[in-house]
Parts: structure tokens; sequence; C-alpha cells
């Protein structure tokens, strides 16, 4: 169903959210062209009802303790089929596949409790140049009777593809190696888990023969589980209200040893996954308390 | 030098029963909710606390710092120590005791005392043979030994072996035990229905009047305790069939605890760390004790509290008479009623070494807002569940009012404890 107007942008409201087979299959076949061309349009669904069985094992998977609040990147989760669903569409020159998720920000603007029914929404905004391609943003929103509770920022890099431009510097904060304060033990079947968890079907976090024609030895872990299992790491120093940014560095082949260090700065907290010997940054996580 | 160890308030989430809607959560799970309930009701967010201990009866291996976990996934300061004790049942009541006495002692100015469990998600282990025949495996020096170790697994030994309830020595489960002494006491089917239908409209009728809106915190969509059936009836309890007894059994599911998850906490301290943290002041810990039965040589496995009380009482020089309210806890509802027949029996109470019986109460001072039968028993947390209600109660009574709380235990122990309001 296609609807009124957002900020020129038409909505589309959707039923339920939608499947991921067809979709994610759309948005596997790469694409020929290296001009970008994205969806504009909002894509929503109302009155989304929160699984708490499925949350439960999200959270026994990501590491964090089952409360009536859930975890910012479970919201996070439930917003990932209208990704599939926008860039699975014909008028999206950027497909899953080539794509790399670079980074990702979301702000959770009150606890979000397991029982309240959510309103999802997604668009595709960009693109914007980058050394290696061009940057696409997913933006997504849960709202709650229509006042926004969580908002995300999704950055994909869509390599080979070009846009007009010169590349926006981003700033790091410096790297220094040192020894992890913790190791996690990452098990084999960890893609498979949070496939389960996340129903993000892509088989590079699964298959090894998948993620060989990928370019990468063995399966990887999806991204967003080492963002969520980073942020269970800080549980108890997380504020009710929260900005969190995270930069993937490097992908986690599976299985394998990683280490986490933490800091608390004055601007918020600052975490690194890193190589289980603390030499190399594998992603880095910022945590600021929300305004 | 010595100081009263108060309790200021307590904390729980809401009981139900095992594969209901906790099912997904685990002890960890349920003791966070339970201690970040009582942090914000008393705004303990980053404080450091003298100590936090906690149990419960049915552990994980991988549990073994349970407390300390919860802790850490608390709004607590992380400097917070905490440790795990163990007592079946009365678990909830001697982690209350050891906080309190470690207060009163000037060791720790605060402390939790907790206690959890879950049915739901109750370990499951594999039988001994395998357990010792994987160690072994395990143990060998060459590869060659290891398969020889291995090669030892059976089938049968594949069998997993989900925790028992009963009683070690005896092999006899907790209900068969209290059929037993349901026996031996004469206790009526009609009394036990009775204690049974009364504890539900007790905690109903205490639920309605918001008496437990700050001590009870709404946890995974659960508002209120869902086992308790406010519309029971001692008909419809007398319609159930026998659960333990044989066939002409008295002791039925409806007048025996459900199997139930939950987690429940309290708050102790000093006088003066209260009054520093301008928090109210409900009861002190006046004392309490610890006996046992020799269950395996015939006696009553749930009747170890009658000489604990006896010994705390004679100490303090009181009678069950003096106190103004008495919690005893319902494991089923005939040790209620056994426990009341044997404080006032002479000879039962001499043969426990006793000066002589203990008395009789008014039964209006008993579980006035309902206990175990409606409320639920997470094994552990229900010792961590009553001192908080007490001190409550006692609180609205005036200073002075004294209260009771008798808890028995598998292995025939009981714990018992006397607050007094301030």
């Amino acid at each position: 169903m296609r609807g009124a107007q957002v900020a020129g942008r038409e909505v589309e409201h959707l039923d339920a959210i939608p499947g991921m087979g067809a979709a994610f299959a759309r948005a596997m076949v790469p694409s020929r062209t290296s001009r970008v061309t994205l969806p504009r349009r909002i894509s929503t669904v109302h009155d989304v009802t929160q699984n708490r069985a499925r949350l439960a094992d999200y959270a026994r998977v990501c590491g964090f303790t089952l409360r009536d609040a859930v975890p910012p990147t479970w919201l996070h989760v439930l917003t990932f089929p209208l990704h599939i669903h926008l860039l699975g569409d014909p008028q999206s020159s950027v497909k899953l596949v080539g794509a790399v998720h670079t980074s990702n920000s979301m702000t959770l603007h009150r606890p979000v409790t397991a029982d309240e029914r959510l309103e999802l929404s997604v668009h595709l905004e960009g693109p914007r140049p980058h050394r290696r391609g061009a940057l696409v943003d997913l933006i997504g929103q849960v709202r709650v009777d229509g006042e926004p509770v969580w908002d995300g920022v999704t950055t994909y890099l869509a390599s080979g593809a070009s846009v007009e431009g010169e590349p926006e510097e981003v700033e790091r904060a410096p790297f220094e190696p040192r020894s992890p304060q913790a190791r996690w033990r990452l098990p084999a079947d960890l893609g498979r888990q949070y496939r389960r968890v996340s129903q993000d079907p892509n088989p590079i976090h699964t298959s090894r023969v998948a993620a060989k024609a990928f370019g990468f030895a063995r399966p990887i872990i999806h991204g967003m589980w080492t963002h969520a299992r980073a942020l269970a790491a800080l549980e108890n120093r997380l504020p009710a209200a929260f900005t969190t940014h995270v930069d993937f560095v490097k992908p986690i082949l599976l299985p394998s040893s990683v280490g986490f260090v933490a800091s608390e700065t004055p601007g918020g907290v600052l975490a690194d996954v890193v190589t289980k010997d603390g030499a190399k940054p594998l992603l880095r996580m910022r945590v600021e308390e929300a305004a | 030098m010595t100081h009263n160890a108060v309790v200021i308030g307590g904390n729980r989430t809401p009981f139900a029963k095992a594969g209901g809607p906790y099912a997904e959560a685990s002890n960890h799970d349920l003791l966070t909710a339970a201690l970040d309930g009582l942090i914000a009701r008393f705004g303990l967010a980053g404080e450091r606390i003298g100590e936090v201990a906690g149990g419960a009866v049915l552990k994980h291996s991988k549990d073994f710092n349970l407390t300390r976990e919860a802790v850490l996934s608390s709004a607590l300061a992380p400097s917070t120590p905490a440790c795990d004790l163990q007592q079946a049942c009365g678990t909830g009541l001697e982690t209350t005791i050891y906080i309190a006495n470690k207060i009163r002692l000037g060791q720790i100015d605060s402390g939790i005392s907790a206690g959890v469990d879950s049915t739901s998600d109750a370990p499951i282990v594999v039988s001994d043979s395998l357990r010792r025949t994987l160690l072994k495996a395990n143990a060998a020096r060459s590869a060659a030994d290891r398969v020889k170790a291995l090669a030892k697994i059976r089938p049968s030994h594949l069998k997993p072996q989900a925790p028992s309830v009963a009683e070690p020595r005896t092999g006899l489960s907790m209900g068969e035990h209290q059929a037993l002494t349901t026996e031996r006491w004469g206790i009526t089917r009609e009394a036990q229905d009775e204690i049974a239908a009364a504890s539900h409209h007790k905690l109903a009728a205490a639920w309605a009047d918001g008496f437990f809106d700050d001590l009870v915190t709404p946890y995974l969509g659960v508002p209120r305790d869902a086992i308790l059936r406010p519309d029971t009836s001692v008909e419809k309890l007398a319609s159930l069939r026998p659960a333990f007894g044989g066939p002409r059994g008295s002791m039925t599911a409806g007048n025996s605890t459900a199997l139930s998850d939950g987690a429940a906490t309290a708050l102790l301290a000093s006088e003066e760390w209260a009054a520093e943290h301008h928090l109210p002041v409900l009861a002190k810990v006046v004392d309490a004790e610890v006996a046992a039965v020799d269950h395996p040589g015939g006696d009553d496995l749930l009747l170890g509290p009658v000489a604990a009380a006896g010994r705390m009482l004679a100490r303090q020089g009181l009678s069950v008479a003096d106190f103004d309210l008495v919690e005893i806890h319902e494991a089923f509802a005939s040790t209620v009623l056994a426990t009341l027949k044997a404080w006032d029996d002479e000879d039962y109470c001499r043969g426990l070494g006793l000066d002589g019986k203990l008395g009789t109460i008014d039964p209006s001072r008993l579980n006035v807002t309902g206990s175990s039968l409606a409320v639920g028993h997470p094994f552990a947390a229900t010792g961590a569940r009553i001192v908080p209600t007490l001190a409550k109660l006692l609180h609205a009574k005036g200073p002075g009012s004294k209260g009771l709380i008798s808890m028995c235990a598998a292995g025939g122990q009981g714990v018992v404890a006397i607050l007094e309001a301030v």
C-alpha cells in the first residue's frame, strides 16, 4: 500500500514485517551498474509485537541479561527485514552482495520494553562518495504511539559504485594496542546461532563455501553480533538513554578468540573488540549518554 | 561494638509456575531483575553495598558465582562483593541471617540478602557413570587410553538426569516424607484445604490493597504472582485427587506448593547507614537459629524448625504467644498444621531436648498476607520474600511488634528468625 508523502518521500505501509526469502535472494543478485540508484520511499510496518521467546534467545546468544527493557541492537534486528526489502527492490542498484557493513549508529531515546507495540520505518539515504565506492545509509526509526524511541543509521559501502564528489574525511580516535581485559571464544556455530535469532540468512556467516566465494577463509560472524556482544559487556554501565556508534574495522572469522577492551572517558565509554593479542582493532565502539 | 541490623525493605519478581512466563529466564536473569528493582526502589544505582548474599537450590555448575555475576549485571557498583550460600528451602532466610550477623558485628554496614530459583531452567546433568567415564578419558595420558576409556560409554549412560527432589538418604520425595508426617500427626484433608484456601484469599486481599506495590516489581510482563487463584475455595480444593500418601492420602496439588520460578531480595543495614541514606527502617533482626532432625532415622523431615524455634525462644525468654505475627513457610498445608501441633505437644518438645512445649498462637496472626501455597515457592527465594513482607507488616503494627519466621528445608533442617519493628 502506498500512502502519503513524508519529507518528499512516498510512504509504503506494509501489513507485516516482510519475509526474508525472496527479498533476500533479490538483494543477493549483484548489480552490474556503477551508477547508484536507490528507492526513495519510506517503508513502514505498524503494530509490531515483540516475540519474548525470540528476544530471550537473542539475549542468550549475544550475552545480555533478559530484562523487560530490550537491548537497542534488538530493535535494529527488528528493522532488518525492511533493510532487505529496500535493498531487494528493483530500483536499488546497491545490493547486499558486494556491499560491506562499515559502520552503524543508534540512539535509544528511552528504555523500550518487550511488551510495547512498535512502528518500524526504514528508508535509504545517499549515496555519499567514498574512496572505494559509494556509501549508502539505511535510516531506521522505531516509534511507540508516534513517539520516536530509537533511531538507527546502518551504513553500507557499495564497492565499485561511484559517486561524484570528495570523500568525507572521518576522524577516528587513535588506536593504541594494549592487553585485552577480556577474551571471548567465538564457537564455529556462532553464525548459525545468530542467524536463528537475527533471521539474517546471509550464508557468508554460516557456510565455508559461501565465505570462500566472498574471499574469506572461513565464515565470519555478523558485525551486529559483535556490536551486541560489546554492548552486553558494558550492560551495567549503560545509561537509560544513549547513542552508540560502531565502526566495523575487520571481519572476525569463526571459530576464533578475540579480545575486548573498554575505558571510561569524559565523553562516554570507548570500547574495542581486538585481536587476541590486543594488537589490532576489529570493531571500535563509542557509547555516549543521550541528551 | 555491636549494631542493630535493620530491614529497610525488599523487592522481588512476581512468582510464577515452572514452565510458565519465566520459562526462558535463567536464575541469573531473575536475580538481576529482583536486584535492579531493589536498586531502583531505594536509589542504590552506582552504590557500593557491603555485601550481597544470595543462592539457588537448583544451580548450573557455570553459575558457581551466581550472585556476584548478578551484581555485575545490576546497577550496583561493580565493587560490591557477593557470595553464594545454599541451605535448600532455607536459603533466602539463611542469607538474611548471614548479612544481618555481619552488620551486627560491624563488618559491613549495608547488605542485600537474596534467593532465586528457576525450576524451568533446571540443570540437566549426565549420569554419574558417564561423568566418571568422561573424566577418566580427560585424564588419560595417551590417545589409546582415551579411546579405551571412551569405548566404555553405553547407550544407557546417555540418559540425562533431571534434578530430583528426593531425599538422597531415604529416596522419598519431600511430598512422600510429608505424607508420613501428615498421617503421624493426624492432619485432616479439610484442615489442609482450609489453610490453602485462606492462603490464596489473604494473598489476593493483600494484592488488592496494594500491599505488594513496594515489595514486587513486574518482570517479563507478569504484573503479580501468577499462581494466585483468588476464586479458589475449600469446596474446589476438596475435589482434587491425592498427590501424595497413596489413593487415600490427603495431600493434593492444591494444598502443596507448586514448582515455581522467581527471585527475591531484602535490603538490610545498620541504623546509622539507613539514616545517612535517608531510608526507612522497618524492623530489626533480633535472633535466628537453625536445627536439624534425624529423618533417615525416621524423624519428620519438615519439622526441623520446631527445635530451632524452641532453642531460640528459650534464649530470648519468649513464647510463641508473645508474637504479633507468625510466618510459617507453607511447603505443604500439612507442614504448617503439623508445626502448630508440634509446638503445642509437651512430649514432642521435650523429646527435642526443650524444657517444654512452645504453646499456641492465635490463627489470625499466622501468614496474614498469604504464604507459599498461594505465592509459589521458588526454593531459595522464599526466605527473602518473607523477611521484607513481615518487616513491613510489623512496622505497620508499631514499634516493638514482634514477628517469628519458621522455615523447613530439605535434609531435615529448619531455619527460624525473630524480627522486631523499630
